[in-house]
């Protein structure tokens, strides 16, 4: 079991209205493994990675999940019920670039209620994972207040502390930073960065080429739907095979 | 005013309470399941929903009230006039407690709904948990706003024979043969519940504006 890659992207596709927007993607993510996902806008980075989860249903090709096949019920021979998909879906984290954050709840219990709710984990127990998850990201003091209260920078960390509060296989970050001031941007990609140092596997949609450089082990480039280049960064940033990959990488700084 | 008649007023005042406030409790569960059995789109059951919740918004109450008091017997029902008041003002109020309902589902934040999905929440549980708590704050503003509509337009009862508040003026009047004394009161005592609502109202929103930040 803990050989299998933590994520197995086969053959996905996927169009919306006639558009392809991927198209026969291949991906394998290992366990600890760090993955950024890079591409301009439209070049199917996030769709690829709402698939993972099944928030977006590709149309033809699977994903596994350590091991486990997402969206389909390999056993039964059909698709997933809600209560199946649910429970597939709890074995991934993901941090969203506008939070997401549900608003009639504390900071404390936006962590603890997926652990109670849907892991049954006892009431005092995950408010006490939601303490120590929510000292990791650095908001100890925050447990009890609305999340109206909080920056941009700190709401990221506690959607962060809420992913990891249901201990997943995988952490999915959609763009975490770009709805972030910029001088808020630092704290969340410190956060991520003592993530990785923890052995956590993630796969980040990203424009923090900074971040790509110094935390990933694979960094992955989208452009129309394909994947065009998929290297470690000492290669990808200073020595990309594709032309588009160097375009791309000139027009940033 | 007497003792005698200040009796009678309250008296009237209670049926109008009660009543109204039976009606308004049972529309809001009724409301809310309308609006969720019109967001699942089910074929056929979407649209007699549909056509229910139009008709029942476009009949007068009063022609509401003696429509079901005289069909009832028709139908081979036999209800008291309280039940047919009831009944009534349920049907009236659930139609616009539905549409209440029903934009709030709509207008539910997708975001918040894909944070529940993704961190493994079945769509029941994401309802239970995430929506309707919110939902509730949101439309409570507008569905107290309607049961100060419900409790205004429930003088409607009257034609059916029940003494509500208003009609017990006319008791009164009958008596005294002074008929401002009564009905200011009456008008008075409207004010005083209305404004226990209004004030919940502005609580409501208060806490609904808090959840839109």
């Amino acid at each position: 079991m803990s050989d299998l890659p933590a994520v197995e992207i086969r053959k996905l596709s996927k169009s919306f209205s006639g558009v392809e927007v991927l198209r026969d993607i291949d991906l394998t993510v290992n366990k600890g493994e760090v993955v950024s996902v890079l591409g301009s806008s439209g070049s199917g980075k996030s769709t690829m990675l709402r698939c993972i989860n099944w928030l977006e249903e590709p149309d033809s090709g699977s994903v596994f999940i350590a091991g486990q096949r997402i969206g389909y019920n390999s056993d039964k021979q059909r698709p997933m019920t809600n209560r199946e998909m649910a429970a597939t879906r709890a074995r991934t984290g993901m941090v969203f670039q506008s939070f997401n954050l549900w608003p009639h709840l504390t900071v404390s219990q936006n962590v603890a209620i997926s652990p109670i709710k849907v892991k049954g984990m006892p009431k005092a127990q995950a408010r006490d994972l939601a303490t120590q998850l929510l000292e990791k990201v650095g908001l100890g003091d925050k447990a009890e207040v609305y999340p109206f209260t909080l920056s941009g920078g700190q709401k990221q960390r506690v959607a962060i502390a809420r992913a990891l509060a249901m201990s997943p296989e995988v952490m999915l970050f959609d763009e975490p930073t770009s709805a972030l001031d910029p001088e808020r941007v630092g704290e969340v990609l410190q956060v991520m960065r003592d993530l990785s140092g923890e052995g956590y596997t993630m796969v980040v949609v990203t424009h923090e080429m900074e971040f790509a450089r110094m935390v990933s082990d694979q960094v992955v480039f989208l452009d129309k739907g394909l994947i065009i280049e998929k290297a470690p960064p000492e290669i990808f940033f200073t020595n990309p095979a594709s032309e588009r990959v160097r375009r791309f990488l000139d027009r940033q700084d | 005013m007497t003792e005698k008649a200040w009796m009678l007023l309250l008296e009237g005042a209670w049926v109008t309470l009660w009543i109204s406030g039976l009606a308004s409790a049972m529309g809001l569960v009724i409301g809310l399941a309308i609006a969720l059995l019109r967001t699942a789109r089910i074929p056929v059951v979407d649209q007699i929903l549909a056509v229910y919740v139009s008709l029942a918004r476009a009949t007068p109450l009063v022609t509401l009230v003696l429509f079901l008091f005289l069909a009832a017997p028709t139908l081979g029902l036999s209800l008291d006039r309280y039940a047919v008041a009831i009944v009534a003002l349920t049907i009236n109020t659930s139609a616009f407690n539905a549409e209440i309902w029903r934009t709030a589902f709509l207008n539910f934040p997708r975001d918040q709904q894909e944070a529940a999905l993704a961190s493994g929440m079945t769509p029941a549980t994401m309802f239970a948990n995430i929506m309707l708590p919110q939902m509730i704050i949101t439309s409570l503003p507008g569905l107290v706003n309607e049961m100060t509509f419900l409790l205004k337009s429930s003088p409607a009862i009257a034609i059916i024979g029940l003494v509500d508040l208003t009609r017990v003026t006319n008791r009164i009047s009958a008596v005294t043969y002074e008929p401002l004394p009564p009905i200011l009161a009456a008008a008075l005592i409207y004010m005083v519940i209305i404004s226990v609502l209004l004030k919940l109202q502005s609580l409501a929103e208060k806490m609904a504006g808090r959840l839109a930040m």
